[in-house]
């Protein structure tokens, strides 16, 4: 037998290997009567994959809840969850099974933006409501919005607009370096920062594009950012991203010699930056501590998930829970499961459940909720294994930092 | 100038990694003929063996766990899985050595999450910096390289100056003649196996204070290192270490002068290396061998 194993075929096998994906079906259970089906979308693999557990968990309890108190409209609430990966494409083909097959008449979940316009694309299409839950990006309720789909986190524009101006009266004339995450998100945190800090007389000595997803190595950006000796770090990056940056940016000095700020942090960020994260400030929509001493809402949620889970939620969990509470009482106010009527209840109308009352804007379903400037407590002061994590600096109503309608370039569909 | 000279540290710290990977692939291609897309995984069960043993222990005695914890698990692997494709073909092999990265993979998610994760450094050492002239550079990473350096030469060592070594080179010339002479290939293809997983579990460790950690590094390393051993020639030692340092610079300098190619800049680099001089930099011709 004649076997050939040359240079050729090693180097043709090593970019097919490298082009392999793998996509895995939902967890599907044959769908009865009588029950509502919602589909919880989350990523269970892949980068976001903590976030993702912890969603599902709060998903979990919430739905729990909802059943031990007679379900929606007298029915049973079951799930059908599916694995986004953090893929779009995933995302989308889940949801689309999640409707198709299962009859789910509402899918919630997210973890990243792009995955957060594929699904919401698709949910327009099916004319099933879209609760999204961890996406940060402008577009899912600006260049992207749809009539089904609704979104309460913070946006990018609200984080980056209170991060500025809880910052711009002690920084506001000093240097400000950005190493800047170079896609939407990342572009739209640095415009939205720099049009508060700007009129102030900051100066940008800097701003620094990394590719975007996957930069593990932000030396060459870190090694600028200490030759510039600025005031202020600014490091526009999310997820394991930020965590990378931030503790490459301590081994050049640059935590002790900088301000850092990032726009938007969670628990396990936190918790993964470790003592790096010492006085990081940056923006949270939800925060346990804090919201559980101030409504009863947020109290009762987080002591039942610690009760749960032994350890309390990230604000990623919070959004889940608050989603199913939200839809329950959508559709309980309207009689109906009939998206239309729910939307138009959702439009608008003031409910309250973890935070303070708010609302999604009927122009382009952004919720209307505060955001917290937080600001990392020094490793040794944490509580709750790390997760405690953090102080609140300033509280900004979502109204004040909301992007104003004008400015929208949003399109509602009528229907 | 002083960006320039810390963008060619930084290149020279990053190259060193892919070094260590490229070379632990092209000795182990070499010997055993094996297309091996776990060994990303050793270098991420590394950084993870060491990051347990630095929380508890500190950090020396995680690069002395790092490598001996991998080299068991590699020898486990080979004995129980890889040593029945040997004989199967590059595509085979790419297929299940692949699926292996990503059972290790998504093991090290269930196990320690998916959060990126940072050592525990000694204090005096997070965030210390060395001062040469205008040049301030993070002496854990001038340590890091100097390290990297002293291993490689090590390995070097082995594979030129011992008995072993002499029989691993030999095997990569014509493995049949040397069993029909009397040498134990199967214990030399192990114990090669065993050393290139061990220096990718030891640089994964060593590397982690820098890059931090999390699930996907082992393939975030991989794919570049690949790239460098088709660049610097299949099977060859010094092309590996070549071809490392010169993917590491080019990509250190390109992120200097212009961000967003970084990534795209290693393969050009691999297509015209392909074009001009397809056997890599220091790798021979290509051989078609009958069996």
């Amino acid at each position: 037998m004649k076997q050939t194993l040359s240079r050729g075929r090693f180097v043709a096998g090593t970019a097919g290997a490298a082009a392999l994906t793998f996509g895995t079906a939902p967890y599907v259970i044959a769908a009865p009567t009588k029950e509502l089906v919602v589909g919880l979308n989350v990523p269970q693999t892949g980068p976001y994959s903590d976030q993702g557990a912890d969603q599902l968990r709060a998903y979990n309890l919430a739905i729990e809840e909802v059943n031990a108190k007679g379900g929606i409209l007298g029915m049973p609430v079951r799930a059908t969850t599916g694995d986004t990966q953090s893929k779009p494409a995933v995302a989308r083909d889940n949801a689309e099974r999640m409707i198709d097959r299962d009859g789910a008449i509402m899918i919630t979940g997210g973890s990243s933006t792009g995955v957060a316009v594929a699904v919401s694309a698709l949910c327009q299409e099916k004319k099933t409501i879209f609760m999204a839950t961890l996406t940060h990006g402008d577009e899912t309720t600006n260049q992207n919005c749809h009539k089904h789909t609704f979104r309460r986190y913070n946006d990018a524009y609200m984080s980056a607009q209170s991060l500025a101006r809880t910052m711009v009266n002690k920084y506001g004339t000093g240097k400000w370096f950005f190493i800047t995450a170079d896609y939407a998100w990342g572009h739209s945190n640095f415009d939205n920062i720099t049009s508060v800090i700007n009129p102030k007389g900051a100066k940008v000595v800097n701003n620094i594009l990394t590719p975007f997803p996957g930069t593990t190595d932000f030396s060459s950006a870190l090694s600028q950012a200490q030759a510039a000796k600025p005031d202020v770090l600014c490091v526009i990056q999310f997820g394991g991203d930020m965590v990378k940056c931030v503790n490459q940016a301590a081994s050049f000095g640059l935590t002790k010699s900088a301000k850092i700020l990032c726009p938007l942090v969670d628990e396990y960020m936190a918790k993964g930056a470790g003592a790096n994260f010492d006085n990081v400030a940056s923006t949270a929509p939800f925060y346990y501590k804090y919201h559980a001493e101030k409504y009863a809402g947020a109290k009762r949620f987080v002591e039942a998930f610690t009760k749960k889970y032994t350890f309390p939620p990230s604000n990623g969990a919070e959004t889940a829970y608050a989603d199913i509470l939200i839809y329950k009482w959508a559709a309980e106010k309207a009689g109906t499961t009939d998206p239309a009527k729910i939307i138009s209840i959702l439009e608008g109308t003031k409910f309250q459940f973890t935070k303070e009352v708010e609302w999604y804007r009927p122009e382009d379903h952004q919720g209307v909720n505060s955001c917290l400037v937080v600001e990392g407590l020094p490793l040794g002061e944490r509580t709750e294994n790390g997760f405690g994590y953090a102080r609140v600096l300033e509280v900004h109503p979502g109204e004040s930092v909301v992007a104003p309608v004008s400015s929208l370039v949003c399109k509602m569909e009528t229907a | 100038m002083e960006l320039l000279i810390q963008a060619l540290l930084n290149g020279l710290v990053r190259g060193l990694i892919y070094v260590a990977i490229a070379v632990g692939l092209t000795i182990v291609f070499g010997t055993l003929r094996l297309v091996n897309f776990a060994h990303g995984a050793f270098y991420a069960i590394g950084a993870y063996v060491g990051l347990v043993v630095a929380q508890h222990f500190g950090l020396v005695p995680a690069f002395v766990a790092a490598p001996i914890a991998v080299a068991l698990f590699a020898i486990a692997l080979d004995r129980l899985v890889l040593r029945y494709f040997y004989d199967k073909g590059p595509t085979l092999q790419i297929l299940i050595t692949f699926g292996i990265a990503l059972v290790v993979e998504e093991t090290i998610r269930l196990i320690f999450g998916g959060t990126t994760q940072q050592y525990p450094m000694p204090p005096g050492l997070a965030q210390a910096a060395t001062t040469v002239g205008p040049i301030t550079y993070p002496t854990y990473q001038l340590l890091f390289a100097v390290g990297v350096i002293v291993m490689l030469l090590l390995v070097w060592w082995f594979i030129r100056g011992t008995t072993y070594g002499l029989v691993v080179r030999a095997g990569v010339r014509d493995r049949i003649m040397v069993q029909l002479l009397g040498g134990n290939v199967q214990l030399a293809s192990t114990i090669v196996f065993a050393l290139g997983a061990a220096i990718a579990g030891l640089v994964g460790a060593a590397a982690s204070p820098i890059y931090s950690l999390d699930p996907d590094m082992g393939f975030n390393f991989l794919v570049p290192s690949f790239v460098v051993v088709v660049v610097g020639g299949l099977g060859s030692f010094w092309g590996a270490v070549l071809g490392g340092l010169l993917i590491g610079e080019l990509q250190a300098i390109t992120t200097l002068v212009f961000p967003p190619a970084a990534d795209v800049v290693i393969y050009v680099c691999m297509a015209l290396i392909l074009l001009l001089r397809p056997q890599g930099l220091l790798g021979e011709s290509e051989v078609i061998r009958q069996s």
